[in-house]
């Protein structure tokens, strides 16, 4: 018996390196009869392709990163792409990203902060191919990053959360103690605040970025320690149709949740990313690309902006929010506005000043009015 | 009413049934008789549909037919009483037989089926409550329910497969009233059995199989143990070993006020004091669970005293393991030989190493000179097998203990320990076993022999401790004593003038 | 047992198959395995051929490809020999992804702390620690299954998730690189505290010391008394009682040396390919190694080799998706070729016949 499996492993084995001789024969004769028969004669299409943490059906962040990837291919006609989802940030990345590169993909897009290192190394060996980073901080002669901010507009829907608090506590669901996560918790907090300073907001981890299971029960836990408004940094909509059942508020984030929760869904934010990857294909071709730090904010073509609003949300409020709006646009006001203290009362950010870009990026405390912590360093 | 013939079923490897032919007359009990491995089972599981034969036919009321499965055995009115009974434990006797009915209604009538086995026990004579359930039954009455079970799906040829292996004397008797009042009712008796006697007094025809093949067809009121013997096994068969005594008085293994926990945690041995001498036989009797196997697996080592004192050839060995034992000359063949005593998913000479393989130096066992013992021992005490790489589950009952013995034996030991070396084995393997023990004996080995065959233990031993309840109930000398004085010390009666070295 | 099936044919037992039998049965498994899944993908409305084209192509079929496929199956197999130790004497370890995630904690508290060391010293000492993390992980269930008989299967696998959140913890929190912008990583590893590769390749040298431990665990099973022992007790704890082995002391070892190993494959991915830690070093290696072990019949040389399937099917998996087949196709794709395999081990153990007739 125990002979058995040697003999059945080499088998596999061999059969694979033999139908690799096989199919190495048939590889080759078949994408140029593929070739001549679907393609019109027309001129080269530029590749592009995208890389997804999670799955494009997430309905959150993914999802979001996927419309902006069709809405670059409606956009432009010469321009082709494909993506790999569900890519962990392990050793397996770097290889998907070799992977494309060697496909001759001349555009490649990471979507998650757990690349970075991948990519920096992929792009070091393919110096003609683009590489752009979400939410990360390293560049290369060929990397760029590129992220939004998303803060502008979660100060915004805090506003809203804020008005429609009874219970002046609100719930967040949070996945990880990522800066991101917490620039977005601390705008809410402050938006909340800035209608309503009696607000609180609790802060639960689920430690996923995509685990609607855990997020149910977090949500429920939120809902039970008093929070009528939730609102999350996760990449599923389930804590939205948990607030719909125990009859609570919420708001969305990064696509227009409404649809999950019509009864609950008061505003949300929503991330738009199209716009800016076509205006990096254009760089590229027109061979302007360079690798910047790209940090669009709400003035800028709407790669974050907030959905529009729900029935319950009143006709003068929504004014009041969307002068804010305008305000943030037209650079009169910024979230992050001192003074800004942290839970331990600190000052953060003096009276008249506001945070730099570089704190924004790495931000690790949360403002005064959150309940929670984030793991120590 | 049913015949078989030329069945043939091979195994890989084994030729279980070559050629057997064999027919059952309504109305007649007939034993099927065979050594283990003789190929009894074999035949009985074609005729039930458990297999399918690679050859020969059967034909029922003259008419040629084909199982294809344990279903189709059933339809023809064929059941079997197999030894490991299939009931549900927590389940009462009439739940149990309702599992067995075929197109049972999805709302049915228990009380019915309450009336219909009440009916069939008083036919037959086989008391049973309904209501009780299957764990508070003896093993008597369990049987009972599972013939029950056969004749409720209307069974016309039951087949049993050992069914007085677990039964009382009284029960057994009781058992074959039962099997008379079916066969004057037209119903036919399979009975597979190794036991001659119980043969000869009950059945109308044996037939005996050996090694695969039958030997012969015979009317029991024309036989004799004797022939019946010979038929088996395929020589004559001494009836009685001689035995002398071969005690010296160097004392190997003396236990003081021993007492022992059993797995449950209580007190399964209770001051227990013992001496055996070299060329000793020591003989334990008992009714099952009374302390023997603490006892066997206290000298052992596998046990420690919670008080007393074991110590061997002299020095004390209270405190040392089994490994330690294993060293110091105690060899021990255990009552569960299939799981204890031998590994049977290893092959033959990987268990011949089992105690043997610490004696070399380093790391590494030497296969080579494993391989070579045991090809020795395998000639020296005729062990049949088909290869010693295959795995020892393979091997026959019978030769799975000679390989046992032929380890224990072989390291040297100065104390042999055999718990019911005997169960389960034929005539000629017991035969065999009971020879080796007393040779073992001769060359001045101590043998503690644990037996539940008074026969056994009268014939063979030189002194018999008799326990009951954990305790020693008193030691007889085989030759001063009778079955009666012992059943009633096994029974918890004291040998009032006990004093023995 | 014999079944009935159709007509005149039935499905025998057998035990004995000979070698080239073996071998054809596991081709048409693999064949079976491939037509059904293109079966899938032509319903799909996409070219089968095409596929198998290009998962071979990836993970075989090209100089990058294969090198890719042995960086996966470096922590496939030494996870799967790790549990297939313990699986040996029937101790269901699933610990193993646990295991190797506190073995490169090990690995990496020396790559942090000690980071002036030079590389002879820092890695055999990285190779230490992550021995003995691993190893004391998989003893936390072991003690408890020694000594109270507690079921080993769900502790060491609950300890998988204790594991993770350390090792999140401290990415998060006091090992987080402080010139890292808040990000849940460590520091990159000195160079000394990373293991060299092949070339250009990310194949690091770590694989010699999978060979070294495969072939000295087929040696150890195989001839060494130690071996025997765990054999022994893995089919009969009461058997090896009897022998006078400790099954206590046994378990402990046992367990110890399979959560060693892992913890070895943990150290093997942050010193060999991600050269600091993080908060997800492994997508599931110390699962998919259980995987691998039952389908190599705990044998060390086929873990080796089954390991080397199972890279190629993680490597090629990847790929379809760069070819535009969607991700869950990938997933069928190796589960269907996966339950022909172990379907196909039916046919080593029973025959198909013709009935006499």
């Amino acid at each position: 018996m125990k002979k058995i499996n040697k003999i059945g492993v080499l088998t596999l084995v061999l059969a694979m390196i033999l139908s690799v001789l096989l199919s190495g024969c048939s590889q080759e004769s078949k994408p140029s009869t593929n070739e001549q028969a679907s393609k019109p004669a027309t001129e080269e299409k530029i590749k592009v392709a995208f890389v997804y943490v999670g799955p494009v059906g997430d309905f959150g962040y993914t999802y979001a990163q996927d419309q902006g990837r069709k809405y670059l291919e409606s956009q432009m006609k010469n321009v082709e792409t494909t993506f790999v989802e569900n890519v962990p940030e392990t050793a397996d990345a770097e290889r998907v990203f070799t992977d494309l590169a060697q496909k001759g993909n001349k555009i490649i897009i990471g979507t998650s902060y757990g690349y970075m290192d991948y990519m920096v190394n992929v792009s070091k060996k393919f110096p003609d191919v683009v590489f752009e980073h979400c939410s990360g901080y390293k560049t290369t002669d060929n990397l760029g990053t590129y992220f939004n901010r998303d803060y502008q507009a979660r100060y915004l829907t805090g506003m809203v959360a804020g008005k429609y608090t009874k219970s002046n506590v609100l719930g967040f669901l949070a996945p990880f103690g990522t800066p991101e996560v917490i620039r977005n918790i601390d705008a809410f907090t402050l938006g909340a605040q800035s209608i309503n300073p009696k607000v609180q907001v609790k802060v639960v981890w689920t430690n996923s970025w995509n685990d609607p299971a855990t997020e149910k029960t977090a949500a429920n836990s939120l809902i039970d320690a008093g929070a009528d408004v939730l609102a999350m940094h996760v990449d599923s909509p389930t804590f939205a149709q948990t607030a719909q059942d125990r009859g609570v508020l919420a708001v969305g984030h990064d696509s227009d949740m409404s649809k999950f929760a019509p009864n609950s869904i008061l505003v949300g934010d929503v991330s738009n990313w199209g716009p800016y990857f076509v205006q990096v294909v254009k760089e590229v071709m027109d061979k302007t690309w360079k690798p910047t730090q790209y940090f669009g904010g709400i003035k800028d073509g709407g790669i974050i902006d907030i959905t529009p609003f729900s029935d319950k949300v009143d006709k003068d409020f929504q004014a009041t929010v969307n002068a804010k709006k305008q305000d943030i646009m037209n650079g009169k006001f910024d979230p992050f506005s001192g003074p800004i203290y942290d839970q331990s009362g600190t000052l953060k950010v003096k009276d008249g000043d506001k945070a730099p870009d570089d704190v924004l990026l790495s931000i690790n405390w949360f403002v005064k009015g959150v309940s929670g912590s984030i793991p120590k360093s | 009413m049913i015949e078989m013939r030329k069945i043939i079923k091979e195994f890989p490897g084994i030729l279980a049934n070559d050629q057997v032919s064999f027919n059952v007359n309504s109305g007649e009990i007939h034993a099927l008789l065979g050594e283990n491995g003789a190929g009894k089972s074999t035949l009985m599981s074609v005729l039930t549909g458990l297999y399918r034969p690679d050859g020969g036919d059967i034909y029922i009321e003259g008419k040629k037919t084909e199982f294809s499965s344990p279903k189709d055995a059933v339809n023809y009115g064929i059941g079997m009483v197999h030894q490991h009974f299939k009931l549900v434990q927590p389940f009462t006797v009439a739940e149990n037989v309702m599992l067995s009915i075929k197109d049972l209604k999805q709302i049915y009538n228990l009380k019915e089926i309450e009336q219909q086995i009440i009916k069939q026990s008083e036919a037959f004579g086989l008391s049973i409550d309904p209501k009780a359930k299957i764990w508070q039954l003896s093993v008597g009455e369990q049987q009972r329910v599972e013939i029950i079970k056969l004749l409720l799906l209307g069974a016309r040829v039951l087949i049993l497969d050992e069914p007085t292996a677990v039964l009382t004397p009284q029960e057994a008797n009781a058992l074959y009233e039962t099997l008379l009042k079916m066969v004057k009712n037209g119903k036919s008796v399979i009975l597979i059995s190794h036991k001659m006697n119980e043969v000869l007094e009950n059945t109308d025809r044996i037939t005996v199989l050996r090694d695969g093949k039958s030997i012969g067809t015979v009317h029991t009121k024309n036989t004799n143990e004797k022939e019946l013997a010979k038929m088996m096994v395929g020589r004559n068969i001494s009836d009685v070993v001689e035995k002398k005594s071969h005690r010296k008085n160097d004392k190997v293994l003396s236990l003081n006020n021993v007492s022992a926990l059993g797995n449950n945690g209580l007190l399964k041995l209770k001051n227990i004091s013992i001496d055996i001498y070299d060329g000793e036989i020591l003989g334990v009797a008992g009714v099952d669970g009374n302390g023997q196997k603490e006892l066997a697996d206290t000298v052992a080592g596998l046990r420690m005293v919670k008080q007393g004192s074991v110590s061997f050839c002299g020095k004390d060995c209270t405190k040392s393991g089994r490994k330690k034992r294993i060293d110091l000359g105690i060899s021990y063949v255990p009552e569960d030989r299939m799981t204890t005593g031998l590994v049977t998913d290893l092959n033959a000479y990987e268990n011949m190493a089992l105690k043997s393989y610490r004696k070399n130096h380093g790391a590494f066992i030497r296969w080579d000179k494993v391989r070579s013992d045991t090809d020795r021992l395998i000639q020296k005490f005729d062990v049949r097998l088909a290869s010693t790489a295959n795995p020892v589950k393979m091997m026959s009952g019978g030769n799975i203990q000679k390989l046992l013995l032929a380890r224990e034996i072989d390291s040297d030991p100065k104390l042999i320990i055999a718990v019911y070396p005997m169960r389960g084995l034929d005539i000629g393997a017991t035969d065999y076993v009971r020879r080796l023990l007393i040779e073992q004996s001769e060359k001045g080995k101590a043998v503690l022999l644990i037996s539940e065959d008074l026969e056994d233990l009268l014939s063979m031993t030189d002194r018999i401790i008799v326990m009951h309840g954990g305790e020693i109930m008193g030691v007889v000398n085989p030759s001063e004593t009778s079955r009666e004085e012992i059943g009633l010390m096994m029974a918890g009666k004291r040998k009032v003038d006990l004093h023995e070295s | 047992m014999n079944l009935k099936l159709l007509g005149n044919w039935e499905i025998k037992k057998t035990n004995s198959s000979s070698a080239l039998k073996k071998f054809g049965i596991s081709l048409t498994s693999i064949v079976l395995g491939l037509i059904f899944a293109g079966l899938f993908v032509l319903l799909t409305g996409k070219d089968p051929l095409k596929l198998y084209s290009e998962i071979l192509q990836s993970s075989v079929g090209s100089a990058y490809g294969l090198s890719e496929t042995l960086v996966e199956m470096i922590p496939l197999a030494l996870c799967s020999l790790g549990v297939s130790l313990a699986f040996r004497m029937q101790l269901w370890n699933i610990g193993a992804e646990g295991q190797f995630y506190m073995g490169a904690f090990g690995a990496t508290y020396f790559a942090l702390f000690f980071s002036n060391l030079p590389i002879l010293v820092m890695l055999p000492l990285m190779l230490v620690a992550s021995f003995i993390c691993g190893g004391l992980w998989a003893l936390i269930p072991a003690i408890p299954k020694a000594y109270w008989n507690v079921n080993e299967t769900i502790s060491s696998l609950l300890l998988n998730y204790v594991a993770y959140f350390w090792i999140a913890y401290l990415v998060y929190g006091p090992w987080k690189d402080p010139k890292g912008n808040n990000f849940p990583l460590t520091k990159q590893f000195p160079d000394s505290a990373t293991i060299p590769v092949f070339g250009n390749t990310r194949i690091s040298y770590a694989i010699f010391l999978l060979l070294i431990i495969a072939i000295a665990m087929f040696f150890l099973i195989k001839y060494s008394k130690w071996g025997y022992e765990i054999r022994v007790s893995g089919s009969s704890r009461k058997a090896a009682d009897y022998a006078g082995m400790s099954y206590v002391k046994n378990v402990l070892k046992v367990m110890f040396l399979s959560g060693a190993i892992s913890g070895i494959a943990g150290m093997a991915e942050v010193s060999g390919v991600l050269h600091r830690l993080q908060q997800t070093i492994s997508p599931g290696y110390g699962y998919t190694a259980i995987l691998i072990a039952l389908l190599a019949r705990l044998n060390p040389i086929s873990i080796l080799l089954a390991s080397f399937l199972m890279g190629g099917l993680l490597v090629g998996g990847f790929s379809l998706q760069t070819s535009g087949f969607p991700s869950s196709m990938v997933s069928m794709f190796q589960g269907s070729i996966l339950f022909f395999v172990l379907a196909g081990e039916i046919f080593n153990n029973y025959r198909l016949v013709r009935k006499k007739a």
